[in-house]
């Protein structure tokens, strides 16, 4: 009788913590938030230099072999390099390659270095493929995120690693536990495709931020899952960095570099959003979506539907 | 035996699982939240499955929880567009139509065995584009923007993608706006299928006419000209007299003279749909339609009265293919005779 009455009590009061605490903030706010304290910490990584000092960065590449930029260190980008060559460099080149290594073409170049530039009509695309299909996943996430209403909770979990000849991109979440019977129908599906399509039209750029774990996890502080996920990329990177991603007002976090802007994605479309089980959050569901890049488009009937709306299950699934 | 009891409402958040949202207080949870309220019930000594057998008892509390899991869903829209609302088809309604493509012309038998010729017009990803309210349209009636047929936005200006992007469709080919009442009116972006129409109602299509250029009095009003001997000179395809002579002093105006002919937009009234294929959504259409083919028509319900006896009870306010019931690849008209249907008598 006694434990009854205290497992009700536990239950009254943690349904009231999770209803108030959910009452804390509308998604607008938690946006808001997160975005003001990104950029706060952007703010002051920029502050670390504060005098001045240049960098040479080598370009190689087709037809641009040892060209010599002077740039100046941890303000200039490669977006900034590509802006000193021509117009169609810097509307085409969605990732650049620094030393070998990915890099975000937003990201300040700390160091002097060879710089090339890929967009997705090189001979191998590969990594500028799967850069893109990243990107693809995290808008998916932004507008996943919009879409629902503020009384509905909506956890965006870590975005699986698709690769490119999967066929789709996916991003997982868990919504609140009132809409475990709800399925998506058509015009749920269409109407999220049109906001990520209206999202590439205003073509916002990709910001990207290298933060330790407690940055991450203070601006990550109102989803336990989120926070989960930082702890777990900062285990697994070299030196307990995280990299955060910022487009518009929605932050996320990454585990490889994402393309330059929005705008590079054309066709996009979200096709379907599955149910996949049950995790330790909640019902997991499944969001997948199919784009082409700018340059590379297709006619829309070509792009097969039926393949596209099974069920995408990749290696990293279990993982999550 | 009724008694006064008293009985707890719970909390109308209704979250089944404590959702790990976060650190929040519960003291400060408690001070904000409203907590439990009391209202008077009456209880019986009776309960619901005392006059059951075990069968139905169990039977019931899973229809029942079926029922009501089914009824939460259906109000559930948890994105922040809403779905808009699906009315009832009434007298008087005038509902949306399509924008097809005209393929071509075949022969088909009714039962009878009487020959008629269809066209047939397929309707390629036709979408509705934009609604227009009573007050934007002309005060009277509100309007759907609706288009057929994608196409490149490469080679269009940036003002007539604008439309496109904010339903979320592609660019298409033609534009054509459907007067239609308020319960029939359609979310932007929603495709429109040709199982839209059903066969046996009659239907108005409108295209623009093959244009013939310059053409002479003969083709292009009818006039019968003149013999070709006899005495004719130089006048076989005249026109002949303009019209009375001293009085009115003038030609009137309107007088059917030759000009340019066809190229301007013609409506076909009171076609009857023959067949409808719902699985490559061509529409079966008896007679003859303006236009070339490959060409873009607009088609609608039939306004002409004798007709509105067959267009009752439509799909309404159109098909939508997330509906649960699945149609047969083919619809015929029960006058329309079918290859391997056994011959009647």
């Amino acid at each position: 009788m006694l434990m009854a009455a205290r497992t009700v009590c536990q239950m009254l009061q943690r349904r009231l913590a999770s209803s108030a605490a959910a009452a804390c903030l509308s998604s607008a706010e938690l946006c808001s938030h997160r975005s003001a304290l990104f950029s706060k910490e952007q703010v002051r990584q920029r502050s670390l230099y504060p005098r001045t000092e240049k960098i040479e960065v080598t370009l190689q590449g087709p037809g641009l072999q040892g060209t010599l930029l002077v740039m100046n260190r941890g303000l200039s980008t490669p977006y900034s390099c590509t802006r000193h060559l021509t117009e169609w460099h810097v509307k085409s080149s969605a990732l650049a390659l620094v030393d070998g290594q990915p890099w975000h073409m937003h990201r300040p170049l700390t160091h002097s270095c060879d710089l090339t530039l890929l967009t997705f009509k090189d001979d191998d695309p590969q990594i500028a493929n799967q850069a893109y299909w990243r990107s693809c996943a995290a808008l998916l996430g932004h507008v996943l995120d919009r879409a629902f209403k503020d009384e509905f909770s909506v956890e965006l979990l870590k975005l699986p690693e698709v690769p490119v000849t999967a066929g789709a991109f996916c991003c997982d979440l868990v919504l609140d536990s009132r809409l475990d019977s709800w399925t998506p129908t058509e015009e749920n599906v269409r109407s999220l495709t049109r906001d990520a399509l209206q999202l590439i039209h205003k073509d916002l750029p990709w910001e990207p931020l290298e933060v330790s774990a407690t940055v991450a996890l203070e601006i990550f502080s109102h989803s336990r899952c989120k926070q989960e996920e930082v702890e777990e990329r900062a285990a697994q990177s070299q030196n307990g960095t995280v990299s955060l991603y910022r487009c518009g007002d929605h932050v996320t976090v990454s585990g490889g570099p994402l393309v330059a802007r929005t705008g590079l994605c054309s066709q996009y479309e979200v096709t379907s959003v599955h149910k996949v089980g049950e995790c330790e959050w909640g019902v997991l569901r499944r969001a997948q979506g199919l784009s082409l890049p700018l340059n590379l488009t297709v006619r829309t009937s070509d792009i097969c539907t039926d393949c596209e709306r099974k069920l995408i299950f990749t290696m990293g699934y279990s993982a999550i | 035996m009724t008694a006064l009891t008293c009985r707890f409402i719970k909390l109308a958040d209704g979250l089944l699982r404590g959702a790990q949202v976060t650190v929040c207080r519960v003291g400060a949870a408690l001070q904000r939240a409203p907590v439990i309220q009391c209202i008077r019930t009456h209880r019986t000594n009776t309960w619901w499955d005392e006059h059951l057998t075990e069968d139905n008892a169990s039977f019931l509390k899973k229809v029942v929880t079926e029922e009501y899991k089914q009824q939460t869903t259906d109000k559930l829209n948890p994105l922040k567009d809403e779905p808009w609302p699906r009315h009832e088809w009434a007298e008087g309604s005038r509902r949306v139509g399509l924008v097809a493509v005209k393929l071509g012309m075949m022969p088909v038998w009714t039962k009878s065995g009487e020959r008629h010729v269809v066209t047939m017009l397929q309707v390629q990803d036709c979408h509705v584009v934009k609604h227009l309210s009573k007050e934007e349209y002309n005060g009277r009636t509100a309007a759907l923007i609706v288009g057929g047929k994608n196409i490149s936005p490469f080679h269009r200006p940036e003002g007539y993608l604008e439309v496109f992007r904010n339903a979320g469709v592609p660019p298409k080919q033609k534009l054509t706006t459907f007067c239609v009442s308020d319960n029939a009116i359609i979310k932007p972006g929603t495709p429109l299928y040709a199982a839209h129409f059903c066969p046996g109602q009659y239907v108005d299509v409108t295209a623009k006419t093959i244009g013939k250029g310059f053409q002479g009095v003969m083709k292009r009003w009818g006039f019968k000209g003149q013999p070709a001997s006899h005495g004719q000179t130089k006048t076989h395809r005249r026109p002949g007299s303009l019209g009375p002579g001293g009085d009115p002093a003038k030609v009137f105006k309107g007088k059917k003279m030759p000009g340019r002919m066809g190229n301007i937009y013609d409506t076909n009234h009171g076609l009857k749909v023959w067949r409808v294929n719902t699985k490559y959504n061509i529409l079966y259409i008896n007679g003859s339609v303006p236009g070339h083919r490959n060409c873009l028509v607009k088609v609608r319900d039939s306004i002409l009265p004798t007709r509105l006896e067959n267009n009752k009870n439509p799909p309404f306010p159109t098909f939508f293919a997330d509906g649960d019931k699945e149609l047969p690849e083919d619809l015929f008209d029960e006058d329309m005779f079918q290859f391997g249907q056994p011959m009647p008598e």
